[in-house]
């Protein structure tokens, strides 16, 4: 049974077409990682499933409760100390100014934060502490499903790994679905359960991949093993402009996932 | 705790600050001075003679009523302007049809002296308080009302997301969006139309009161009395500088303590 169901969506921008017959299903506690080169319309998709726009056609089911979103940016409010900037959230849903508090305080515990951190306004912290109050804000609130929109590309190696560790952990304490888009295929391989493959002009799904090793058995060797695979198949080759040749979609017309597994 | 201990050195650091203002203000005595002694106590008393002159206003009690009657009118329709203008403004840049409506209008209202509106005023309200409350009000009001339109409209459309993704109700919008962006536009237009204010009421009220520091400047002109004349230019420009250094300006930088490099 899934949570969120998307049919028949398609999306123009005037006369452009962006995204054209999408279908997709996420179910509850599943992450679902959407790959493809930039612009071929992921982030819209994200932010049609966010609310943030309405598509021009789509039929969409969508039984979770709790949405957050990390974006390609922080978008932290400058004018907000990191600790405010974390609550936002409870503070929406008018959770007591003391239990926020206390709830930013645990959080900041585990995502490295210090108190001294949490006093500080965006301006003044680097951009790594920044993801991590990002990450924060949409953890906080403890999401059903949280949508990812590449916030961890302009990271560097290290921070990138710890905050995959923290993303994982918390998915794994909640239960939380998780929607991702990234142009990272290792990326991908290492958080997602399932991958989707996007190609542009117009956005279609072309292609799905289920990891059928469980997370906590996904050595480094199995990551990069995975990824060379990956990027040996047609789809995603042809997909990310790297072979050249056509690709029959009417594999994916159909709803069910019955994609290779690897 | 935190924002306390900050409190004390940021507040040394903005008096500190003052120095160069004064510096500033001294020099610009000593010029006035300079040319003072040229051209004669009759055409231009020096600051010593206009200060002294002040302080015999005061003492006889000739300009503080007339300052708190013009300080009174200037603050009604100032206060006007500003709660109508910063509210208008918003409502018309969260729209993009309002906002193209209202621009030509704020040129409009912009380019019209305010000399045509004393005139008009005089007309509609007669010779009492009304006409130079209304002459600030109007002068005023274009100024503030660009200010919260532009505000309104420049909010960065990432955080508006954020807003929506994280459903933020109508008046967290509000308090922990749009009025924190919208203060730094907002703070320059209130200490503009400040200044504009006084200049109006000095001017409204030599032409159609009889109280207040224009009609004190109207009298002082006929009696030739030059240094009175520039007494109470220096009274109103004192009070004018006194709102903006020792109120708005603190406040501005407690709200927009968030900038990088705003205590510098």
């Amino acid at each position: 049974m899934s949570a969120l169901q998307i049919r028949n969506l398609q999306h123009k921008y005037a006369l452009t077409e962006v995204l054209s017959n999408i279908n997709l299903d996420l179910a509850a506690g599943e992450t679902l990682a959407l790959v493809g080169p930039s612009g071929c319309g992921k982030s819209t998709l994200l932010h049609i499933i966010a609310g943030l726009l309405t598509p021009s056609e789509a039929v969409i089911k969508n039984d979770f409760r709790g949405t957050a979103c990390m974006f390609q940016e922080p978008r932290l409010l400058p004018w907000k100390t990191a600790e405010d900037n974390i609550t936002l959230g409870l503070k929406a849903l008018h959770v007591p100014k003391q239990a926020c508090r206390q709830q930013a305080q645990n959080i900041a515990k585990t995502l490295g934060l210090t108190a001294d951190d949490l006093n500080k306004y965006p301006h003044e912290l680097s951009g790594g502490m920044q993801s991590r109050i990002a990450l924060g804000r949409a953890l906080i609130i403890k999401p059903d499903l949280l949508l990812l929109d590449e916030p961890f590309s302009a990271l560097d190696i290290g921070l990138k790994l710890e905050l995959y560790r923290l993303l994982r952990q918390h998915i794994t304490e909640r239960g939380s679905s998780v929607l991702m888009i990234t142009h990272d295929l290792m990326e991908a391989v290492r958080l997602a359960d399932r991958i989707v493959m996007m190609i542009p002009e117009p956005g279609r799904l072309i292609g799905e991949f289920t990891l059928q090793q469980s997370h906590a058995e996904r050595s480094e060797t199995w990551i990069y093993q995975t990824t060379a695979k990956l990027m040996a198949n047609d789809r995603i080759r042809i997909g990310f402009g790297l072979a050249e040749g056509s690709l029959n979609l009417t594999e994916h017309l159909h709803t069910q996932h019955s994609g290779c597994s690897i | 705790m935190n924002r306390l201990r900050n409190l004390l050195p940021n507040t040394l650091s903005y008096l500190w600050s003052g120095w160069g203002a004064l510096a500033s203000l001294l020099l610009f005595c000593a010029v006035w001075e300079l040319v003072g002694e040229y051209y004669g106590d009759l055409i231009l008393p020096g600051p010593l003679e206009v200060i002294g002159q002040l302080k015999l206003m005061f003492n006889s009690g000739i300009a503080g009523p007339e300052l708190i009657i013009s300080g009174r009118r200037t603050l009604y329709g100032l206060f006007l302007a500003l709660a109508v203008g910063s509210l208008l403004g918003m409502l018309a840049g969260f729209s993009m049809t309002t906002s193209m409506l209202a621009r030509p209008l704020i040129t409009l209202l912009l380019g019209m002296p305010p000399i045509a509106w004393l005139v008009l005023a005089m007309l509609w309200f007669g010779l009492g308080d009304a006409t130079p409350v209304f002459t600030v009000f109007i002068a005023c009001l274009p100024i503030v009302f660009a200010g919260a339109m532009q505000g309104t409209r420049t909010l960065d459309n990432h955080l508006k997301a954020v807003a929506q993704v994280y459903r933020l109700p109508w008046h967290m919008r509000l308090t922990d969006i749009y009025l924190p962006h919208l203060a730094s536009y907002l703070f320059p237009a209130w200490i503009t139309a400040l200044g504009t204010s006084w200049k109006v009421v000095v001017m409204a009220e030599l032409l159609s009161t009889s109280d207040g520091v224009g009609a004190a400047l109207a009298v002082s002109r006929a009696q030739l009395d030059t240094s009175t004349t520039l007494a109470w230019v220096v009274a109103v420009l004192g009070v004018l500088l006194a709102t903006e250094y020792l109120l708005l300006e603190p406040i501005k930088r407690h709200l927009e303590r968030w900038r990088v490099g705003v205590s510098q």
